[in-house]
C-alpha cells in the first residue's frame, strides 16, 4: 500500500514537472533605419481669397479665377485693380512648408512659370515670375504656417473677350 | 623403418588438412546487434521570413535576421517594401512587414505566445512597435494565439519623432540600429 502511494505521488510529481517547463523559442531581429531631415509644401485655401478649387491641402492644387473682366462684376475672393491699358486680377493663395528632423531656422521659396506668357504679367506675393528662370518670393519663410502669397495676372485691354488664360506655377522650397 | 613411413604419411596427411582448411576459414561470417535507441525530444523552434509586402530581411528563414528600412523622412521617399501610414505634427510612422514561422514538434500545444522586446532602450526620437505593441525592454505579448508552421505577418513600426536632433529627435543622416528579441512558447 505504501509503495503504490509513493509510486502515485513520484507520478504525480512528474507530470507536474513536465507541465511547469514551457517550451520557448527565441529569434532576433536588427533593425536599421537612417533618419532624413525633409520639408514638404502644400497650398492652401485662404480665407480672403478664391478657395482653391481642387488640391488644397497638397502640393498640386489648382485656382481658377472665373470669368474676369477689368469693369464687370468680379468673384468673391479676387482683388481687382486696373490702369489705362490693363487690369489686375489677384487672390491669396497659403504656402504652408513643413520641416521634419531638420533645425533649419526658415526656408527661401522660389516660384516659376511652367510656360511662357508674351502677353499677361504674373506675379507671386508680389513678385514677378516668368518661365526663364526662378524668382525668389521669400528667404526667410516661416515654417508651419500658412504664408500668403497672392497670385495676381495682369491681362491687357487688348486681350479679345473669351480668351482663357492658362499656366502652371511651380513652387520651391529650400531649407536655410 | 615402416614406423617412420608411417609417421611420415601422418604428417604429410595433417599438412593437406590444414593447407585445405586455409580457405574454409577465410568464408567465415560474424555476426552482431546493436540495439540503437532515440528519445524523440518535443520543443519549438521560431524563424523570421521575409514577407511579400515587406523589406527583404537579411538572414531570412533564420533565427537572427535583420530589416534595413534605409533612408526614412516624414516626406522623402522611401525604400521598397517601405510605405508610410501617418505623419503628423509630432511623428511619423514607416511601416515594413515581416514573418514570424514558429514550428513545433512532440507537442500537444495547438498554439503560441509570442513575446518582443528590445535589447537596449529605443534611440532618442524613435520608438518601435509591433503590431499596436510598442516595445519596450521588458518582455510584452504581441500575440497569444499563433497557429503553428505557417508565416505570420507581423508590422514593424518606426515612431520618428519629426524634432530636430537635440530638441527630441532622433539623430539624422547616420544608421540607427536596434535588435527586437522574440520569443515564442507554446500554449
Amino acid at each position: 500500500m505504501k509503495k503504490v502511494m509513493l509510486l502515485t505521488i513520484f507520478a504525480a510529481l512528474m507530470m507536474i514537472s513536465s507541465a511547469a517547463v514551457a517550451q520557448t523559442a527565441s529569434g532576433t531581429l536588427t533593425v536599421t533605419a537612417t533618419v532624413n531631415g525633409s520639408i514638404n509644401l502644400v497650398f492652401n485655401s485662404d480665407a480672403s481669397g478664391v478657395a482653391l478649387s481642387s488640391g488644397a491641402g497638397t502640393n498640386a492644387a489648382t485656382l481658377a479665377f472665373g470669368n474676369v473682366s477689368a469693369f464687370g462684376p468680379i468673384s468673391a475672393g479676387i482683388v481687382r485693380s486696373t490702369t489705362a491699358t490693363t487690369f489686375t486680377v489677384s487672390s491669396a493663395v497659403d504656402v504652408l512648408v513643413s520641416k521634419t528632423n531638420s533645425a533649419s531656422a526658415n526656408y527661401t521659396l522660389k516660384a516659376q512659370l511652367g510656360a511662357a506668357d508674351a502677353v499677361n504679367t504674373w506675379t507671386v506675393g508680389g513678385i514677378a515670375v516668368s518661365n526663364a528662370a526662378q524668382s525668389t518670393l521669400t528667404a526667410t519663410g516661416t515654417y508651419a504656417a500658412n504664408s500668403n502669397f497672392p497670385v495676381a495676372i495682369t491681362v491687357p485691354f487688348t486681350t479679345a473677350s473669351g480668351t482663357l488664360i492658362s499656366n502652371t506655377i511651380n513652387y520651391v522650397a529650400t531649407a536655410n | 623403418m615402416l614406423r617412420r613411413q608411417i609417421a611420415g604419411i601422418r604428417g604429410a596427411a595433417m599438412m593437406l588438412l590444414l593447407l585445405s582448411g586455409l580457405p574454409l576459414l577465410a568464408q567465415n561470417t560474424a555476426t552482431g546487434v546493436i540495439n540503437a535507441t532515440l528519445v524523440n525530444k518535443n520543443g519549438i523552434a521560431l524563424i523570421f521570413d521575409s514577407d511579400p509586402g515587406g523589406l527583404a530581411l537579411g538572414a531570412a528563414g533564420t533565427s537572427a535576421v535583420s530589416a534595413d528600412f534605409g533612408l526614412i523622412s516624414a516626406f522623402g521617399p522611401l525604400s521598397g517594401g517601405v510605405t508610410r501610414p501617418a505623419v503628423g505634427p509630432a511623428s511619423f510612422t514607416v511601416r515594413t512587414l515581416f514573418d514570424v514561422n514558429v514550428f513545433q514538434g512532440g507537442l500537444n500545444s495547438t498554439g503560441y505566445t509570442l513575446a518582443a522586446n528590445l535589447a537596449t532602450a529605443a534611440p532618442i526620437g524613435l520608438n518601435y512597435k509591433v503590431d499596436a505593441v510598442t516595445l519596450t525592454t521588458v518582455l510584452q505579448t504581441i500575440q497569444t494565439n499563433g497557429t503553428y508552421n505557417i508565416d505570420v505577418a507581423h508590422n514593424l513600426d518606426l515612431v520618428v519623432n519629426t524634432a530636430a536632433p537635440g530638441a527630441g529627435g532622433p539623430a539624422v543622416n547616420t544608421p540607427i540600429t536596434t535588435t527586437i528579441n522574440f520569443t515564442a512558447t507554446a500554449n
